[in-house]
């Protein structure tokens, strides 16, 4: 009898146990990427995997880690990896290099007009498509006419809404002609979405580019691999016999298969990861600084952030390098309240930077304000914050750092889709937004800063700013554009309703047995056309 | 006498003893943890970032430098809250419906027991994720921490009410039938008094059996939840919470997530135990009673 | 004599430390049958078990030997065993219902069995098991074989458990309490055939009952067990003449005889129950309850003696109860003579109906096919006076419970009406205002669910007294105290609860609490087929004396239709949930009787093993039979006319109302005279 009691009860408990079991390896091994493990062969490690050198032309073959990709067409992509794979099979009209200048590609070379509203390019000679097919000038106005085009439905229409018209004023030559100037025309040809298609392209994702690497085969959400353009323009691109992207479903399962040898290269990882690779043997780590950010703002239409008091008192709550080290563990750069970050080299002053940290004077400024418009000094917000990247973390920090000037918070983590849905974020008063790395900083002035920015989250309109951003995205008088943007650093750090705590870095891990690999601040346009197997 | 002999005969078996022990420790830490937390559980404690577990810091400090000892004793209470709350809430309907549906029967029975059934059709942690969501979608999300809590509270409530109402009902369904319900409605009581007095005795057992487990796998679902980051928000000590944020640090900070996770599954268990104890320890003390007559 | 096929010598079982047989000394001859008779507790189960060899594991042979044929089975090894099982000694067991295995066919069951005890190849096996059901008057004994337990009916899974067991032709057949999960008809039918088949097969039988009345005309033997001890055997006729032990003495007394009526003579019930195995008087263990203990039985374990030839007994005083000089008769409690009531109708039941709607399928309902319900109580019209008591007989199936149930508003009627005075009864109890509920009560029939088991036995009591009679404080407590004297429990059982009561106990709490409100008319639904024999005496006893003192009418109903006959002024017979025959009770084992009545008067045990025996079972209430619903069972039955007409209505000379085709005067020359009865 006793016996027949116990069992079921047994049964239950065992129960219990095998579901906490589960809960653990869900949390131990939450990398179940839908994409199989790539099966590679178990001899196929990182020191044998490269084909065996051959005396002529490019040997060894790149496996890249990457998140799955879903659109092929140049002017649809978004994600890094499906940037990273259309860069690779096109080329851009100019590039922008690792230091963000602008760097020819399949233009070798470019005049500007004096009024700078007149751009004429000369293109490459002797470029092919993967079809054969020659490259021309018109292939250039088709793609640019294309991605231009107001009925087009591309959402770069309205960043080429300046440009006047596109010739092929040769067989090789173009030219483009602006209804403004704009200083930084050469990097908007140089967007994402701007690489070259063939005239009259019947469907422009299925890879015929000019690109240094051919498509062999595209499973889709498992590898898209990709062979040597024997025929590449540029002498001695590519330096690999070839290149695949297998796609994994978040970064753990990528460093995983770059320590267990089934991929060569990770792009973008967690701090956390990162760390942890950085003792690996056989694996280069890289890391650089970019100018992307994670934003905390607060909307100053309305109270309490329409008065400056309340912005500045958050201001002097937070200790943006304690933030830096804990969040970012001292990679990147520390913030300064302004998108200007230290790579963008003159426009950067290194010399403004906002208010020290002073709990008190963040206090006293609080209850002055409650104390005049009876509002709360606690203030007693939520802090809205998409469930991305380290920002949760951010924000509880920031809570703690806050809590300490008396400012009371409550943490809302979102899932993306629920944070930028519906444009919720654009709506609440206080919120923290990741921003990613921009080649010129106008961008996230025009967008982000300006009165009638499309995304001006923080609802701030300052004549002032509004006259420098104008002034700055205008003027053909480069130190007069210096001049702009140090200014608007000083305004931000002193009055500007956000907090930028910190710029993110980019990391890289590659295997020891590549050479030649350089990575860039938005990791989707790393190109891996001149790196080489080591001998 | 009766409750006496109950726990004498729960502590004589050592692993309804050990569940037992558990449960209290964990009530104990629900009550007291967070007064007894050596640091505040939310506090980063920026020269002791990332350190392994060490004298000072029990459990180590996580990714924010917060000391995890404090934050798994902090995080007893909500979650003792939250369950216990919920599962309470639960039994307290359950036990209604139950008892109305099993005694009353026909079509309102047919009508409850097939509505539950589809209920139950559903895994609880799906049930929980819908709901959840439906709030959401009502509510927005600029609830607040407590209502949020409210949330998980509720949905703790919506997904076990049907479970308790089942197991309720089916005693009741047993016992309306016996002579002794049947002589109570010839004796003139009212249904209220037949449902407390004379059906539910019979089903508290069952009850507390089911209390208990549900107890368990509310503090799972919690955990699930939080794991999930639908249920309680950061940086709230909740153990689902500390393991998915631990898993997202686990190759720099393993201590962070192994310490609530291993928490969750000596609780998960004990109350498990401890329900299994508590089943023996009825059981025998009826198989005791009849032997006796 | 020659040796014995069966000998116990000083057999002692245990169960861990608790001692379930001492010493017994029993012998069975080649072809006897032996009777083995005790209440629940005695250890005659235990006895039945050991001799099988089937003690459960915390049983223990303690001591003694059992030796079948010479071989001692208590020393035998499991492998021994085996092998004598099933060809030497086979099993009747008490429950057909659960000793059958559910997945296998009857056929195969059996055909295993031979397989494994008599080496038969597989098609010899199967024919013979086809053999050994038709032995046991199975009809369409081909078809049985093919069909699964569940198919059966009780009465033919006991047939198949017969035929399993006799089928390999064992020497020695032990029977434990064959037939206590059958229906009276039934049982007295297979009791007949086990009588049949061992005069046949020679085998000789150990019979294990609580029921004298069974043991009585089927043993050459009978020895009564109590309290782990043999405390008197002897030839079966004698045993029943001139009982010696003073407890088979009391075990007689308690039986309602066919024609006993309790105005004459009420039963004699036993005080007190069967000490508990731990806690075993030291010296004659029936002392305690014993009318004759003196000292030295409380004292003194008696010895078993041989008081006349082939006739034991365990008792000191036996010399003096031979001589007649000491009576060992349990003292009779003194009744009132009945008081003559004026037969005013309280109850009037016109045309009642019963009928429990079943579940139609999802096909049922879209095809608007109206709900098939079974009626349980079909039509039924019934008077019955204030302070009377109306008895209902019936097998189970045949509605009485059901009826009763619709006058206390349980099991709402359908269809009829039925009036309390004159106010016409609401069929739902939830509809009945309490005033009303206080006129009507009832006793249910198992003592183990009559009471709420968390409530004290006070707490019970209390409430028709509170909600009923709007009783409070000291005035509860002081009538609390007055219902628990008139059923002769002390006062401090209010604070117990019904765990720590015995069944009698039980039922005791629950007639006061039934008669608590002062019912006008209480329903007693088998009040103590559920309690040992021993207590049912003083229940029923019970029962009519608050009957008779409060002026209650009483529904007495009953399977067994000589305590129904004992009890009742008025006797109704039930079947299949129409009324076969009423009349007075006085005049129920007087011819003519309906057919069904003439069956189950046949069928009472000890009664006379004589008379009609009824084939097949209960038809189903869902598809109850036309005509005469009881023509397919019917020994009598006229064909055509029975089988089509709706029976009529005939009086007899002797008052009785008949609902039967067969004139009166017809059925009086083909029934039997009841025999005299000692």
């Amino acid at each position: 009898m006793k016996r027949s009691v116990s069992t079921p009860g047994r049964a239950g408990t065992l129960f219990a146990l095998l579901a906490v079991l589960t809960l653990l390896l869900v949390a131990c091994a939450p990398a179940a990427a839908p994409t199989d493990t790539p099966a590679e062969p178990a001899a196929e490690t990182p020191a044998e995997s490269p084909a065996e050198p051959a005396a002529s032309g490019p040997s060894g073959t790149l496996r890249v880690a990457f998140q799955p990709i879903v659109a092929t067409d140049p002017g649809l992509i978004s994600s890094d990896s499906e940037v990273f794979v259309a860069n690779h099979v096109f080329d851009y009209l100019v590039d922008v290099d690792p230091q963000s200048n602008i760097a020819p590609r399949l233009a070798t070379d470019w005049t500007i007009s004096e009024d700078g509203l007149t751009y004429t390019f000369t293109l490459a000679e002797g470029v092919t498509f993967h079809d054969g097919s020659p490259f021309s000038a018109a292939d250039v106005v088709y793609t640019f006419d294309r991605l231009r085009d107001p009925d087009g439905g591309l959402a770069t229409a309205s960043l080429y809404g300046d440009i006047a018209s596109i010739e092929a004023t040769g067989d090789l030559e173009v030219t483009f002609t602006l209804t403004a100037a704009n200083p930084f025309f050469l990097y908007d040809l140089s967007d994402n979405h701007a690489l070259i298609i063939k005239a009259g392209a019947a469907d422009p994702g299925d890879f015929n580019g000019t690109g240094p690497f051919k498509v062999v085969s595209y499973t889709p959400e498992d590898r898209i691999v990709l062979e040597a353009n024997p025929a590449y323009f540029q002498a001695g691109k590519p330096g690999l016999a070839g290149l695949e992207v297998i796609f994994f479903a978040d970064d753990q399962a990528m460093v995983d298969a770059l320590r267990g040898g089934q991929v060569d290269l990770v792009l973008r990882m967690s701090t956390a990861l990162f760390e942890s690779l950085k003792t690996e043997a056989g694996i280069t780590t890289l890391d650089i600084p970019t100018n992307g950010f994670d934003l905390v703002r607060l909307r100053a239409d309305r109270a309490p952030g329409n008065d400056p008091r309340v912005i500045q008192a958050l201001k002097l709550a937070t200790d943006r390098t304690a933030i830096w080290q804990l969040v970012q563990q001292g990679y990147g750069a520390v913030g300064n309240d302004s998108p200007v970050g230290p790579l963008y080299g003159p426009y950067h002053d290194p010399a403004i930077v906002p208010v020290v940290r002073d709990v008190n004077a963040a206090r006293a400024l609080l209850e002055e304000w409650a104390a005049e418009t009876g509002g709360d000094p606690a203030l007693n917000l939520v802090l809205h914050v998409p469930d991305s990247g380290g920002r949760p973390d951010l924000a509880a920090v920031l809570q703690q750092q806050w809590a300490e000037a008396g400012i009371v918070v409550e943490i809302s983590v979102e899932p993306e889709s629920v944070y930028y849905g519906d444009n919720g974020w654009l709506e609440v008063d206080l919120g923290i937004t990741g921003w990613g790395s921009r080649p010129y900083p106008q961008f996230y002035f025009t967008q982000m800063l300006a009165s009638d920015g499309e995304w001006n989250e923080a609802h701030w309109s300052d004549a002032e700013v509004d006259a420098l951003i104008a002034t700055a995205g205008s003027t053909l008088n480069e130190a007069e554009r210096v001049d702009a943007y140090r200014q608007l650093q000083s305004i931000l750090a002193s009055r500007g309703p956000v907090i930028i705590p910190y710029y993110f870095a980019q990391f890289g891990a590659i295997s020891e047995a590549f050479l030649g690999f350089e990575m860039k601040a938005f990791a989707g346009r790393t190109d891996v056309s001149g790196v080489t197997l080591a001998p | 006498m009766r409750q006496h002999s109950i726990v004498r005969r729960l502590l004589a078996d050592p692993a309804s003893a050990l569940g037992a022990a558990i449960v209290a420790l964990f009530v104990l830490a629900a009550v007291f943890g967070p007064a007894l937390t050596p640091f505040d559980p939310n506090q980063s404690i920026y020269e002791s970032v990332r350190v392994p577990p060490s004298a000072q810091h029990w459990f180590g400090t996580d990714h924010l430098a917060r000391d995890v000892f404090s934050r798994v004793l902090a995080g007893a209470r909500s979650a003792l809250l939250l369950a216990g709350g919920g599962t309470l809430v639960a039994v307290l309907f359950g036990t209604a419906i139950g008892l109305v549906s099993g005694f009353r029967g026909g079509w309102l029975d047919e009508v409850l027991m097939r509505f539950f059934d589809a209920l139950l059709s559903l895994p609880a942690l799906l049930l929980a994720l819908l709901l959840l969501g439906t709030l959401r979608a009502a509510y927005g999300e600029s609830v607040s921490a407590i209502g949020r809590g409210l949330g998980v509270f509720l949905v703790l409530a919506v997904v076990y009410t049907p479970i308790v109402a089942r197991v309720v009902r089916s005693v009741a369904l047993g016992v309306r039938g016996r002579a002794w319900v049947e002589a109570a409605r010839l004796q003139g009581e009212r249904l209220p008094r037949i449902l407390l007095r004379e059906i539910l005795p019979a089903a508290l057992p069952a009850l507390a059996v089911e209390a208990a487990l549900r107890f368990s796998y509310a503090i799972f679902l919690i955990s699930s939840l939080g794991f999930l980051g639908v249920g309680v928000q950061p940086p709230n000590p909740d153990w689902g919470l500390m393991v998915n944020e631990g898993r997202r640090n686990l190759s720099q900070v393993p201590w962070a997530m192994w310490a609530p996770a291993v928490t969750i599954a000596v609780v998960v268990v004990g109350a498990n135990l401890l329900a299994d104890g508590l089943k023996r320890a009825l059981m025998e003390r009826d198989l005791q009673r009849e032997k006796d007559a | 004599m020659s040796a014995p096929l069966l000998e116990l010598r000083r057999l002692s079982v245990a169960y861990g430390g608790l001692t379930a047989l001492r010493e017994i000394d029993l012998s069975l001859q080649t072809g006897e049958t032996l009777g083995l008779v005790g209440e629940s507790g005695s250890g005659k189960t235990t006895l039945a078990l050991a001799v099988m060899g089937y003690l459960p594991p915390e049983g223990r042979v303690t001591g003694g030997e059992i030796r079948l044929a010479g071989r001692d089975l208590a020393a035998a090894t499991r492998a021994e065993l085996r092998a004598i099982w099933g060809i030497e000694l086979a099993l009747v067991p008490q429950d057909p219902f659960t000793s059958l295995n559910p997945a296998l066919k009857i056929g195969a069951q059996l055909a295993e069995g031979l397989r494994l005890h008599r080496g038969l190849t597989r098609a010899e096996a199967q024919a013979r098991a086809i053999e050994s059901l038709r032995e046991v008057r199975l009809p369409d004994a081909e078809r049985l074989a093919a069909a699964y337990p569940h198919q059966l009916s009780g009465g033919q899974q006991q047939r198949v458990l017969l035929a399993l067991a006799l089928s390999a032709r064992p020497r020695l057949l032990v029977l434990d309490e064959p037939t206590t999960a059958l229906d009276v008809t039934t049982e007295a039918t297979v009791l007949d055939l086990v009588r049949d088949l061992l005069a046949e097969t020679g085998a000789a039988a150990l019979y294990v009952s609580h029921n004298l009345g069974v043991v009585a005309g089927r043993t050459q033997r009978t020895a009564v067990l109590y309290a782990s001890e043999l405390v008197e055997d002897a030839p079966t006729a004698e045993l029943f003449q001139r009982p010696l032990h003073p407890y088979t003495r009391g075990l007689l007394d308690s039986l309602p005889r066919p024609g006993q009526r309790r105005a004459a003579q009420p039963l004699a019930g036993m005080a007190g129950r069967i000490p508990p195995l731990n806690d075993l008087p030291p010296g004659c263990v029936f002392a305690p309850r014993c009318p004759l203990a003196n000292e030295q039985c409380h004292a003194e374990r008696p010895p078993l003696e041989e008081a006349q030839p082939g006739h034991r007994v365990r008792c000191h005083r036996w010399p003096e109860i031979l001589a007649g000089t000491a009576d060992p008769a349990q003292p009779l409690t003194a009744t009132a003579p009945a008081l003559a009531r004026a037969a005013e109708p309280l109850l009037q039941l016109e045309d009642v109906t019963v009928a429990y709607p079943l579940r139609r399928t999802l096909a049922e309902v879209l095809a608007g096919q109206p709900r098939p319900a079974v009626q349980a109580v079909a039509g039924v019209d019934l008077q019955l006076g204030k302070g009377r008591t109306l008895g209902i007989v019936g097998e189970s199936g045949s509605g009485k419970t059901s009826l009763a149930r619709a006058i206390v508003g349980l099991a709402p009627h359908s269809g009829g009406e039925i009036h309390l005075l004159d106010l016409a009864l609401p069929p739902d109890v939830q509809q009945r205002a309490r005033p009303l509920l206080a006129q009507l009560q009832m006793v249910f029939q198992n003592p183990e669910e009559a009471l709420n088991p968390y409530l004290t036995i006070g707490e019970s009591l209390s409430r028709p007294l509170v909600n009923l009679l709007g009783l409070r404080g000291p005035a509860l407590a002081a009538r609390i105290n007055e219902l628990l004297e008139a059923v002769r429990l002390p006062a401090e059982y209010a604070a117990r609860r019904p765990g720590q009561l015995s069944g009698g106990e039980k039922q005791r709490v629950a007639i006061a609490r039934a008669f608590a409100a002062r019912p006008e008319l209480l329903v007693a639904d088998e009040p103590v087929s559920a309690l040992d024999v021993s207590v049912q005496a003083s229940i029923l006893n019970l029962l009519h004396r608050l009957q008779d003192e409060q002026g209650a009418a009483t529904i007495f109903i009953s399977h067994d239709i000589a305590v129904v006959a004992y009890l009742a002024d008025d006797v109704a017979v039930m079947y299949l949930g129409r009324l076969m025959q009423t009349g007075p009770a006085a005049a129920l084992f007087k011819p003519p009787h309906h057919p069904y009545t003439e069956a189950l008067l046949a069928a009472i045990p000890g009664g006379g093993a004589a008379g009609v025996r009824l084939a097949g079972e209960i038809p189903s209430a869902l598809h109850p039979p036309s005509g005469c619903p009881f023509h397919t069972r019917c020994p009598h039955s006229l064909g055509e006319l029975c089988e089509t007409e709706t029976p009529p209505w005939q009086a007899t000379a002797n008052g009785k109302q008949i609902f039967c085709h067969i004139p009166p005067a017809d059925l009086l020359a083909l029934q039997p005279r009841p025999e005299a009865r000692p």
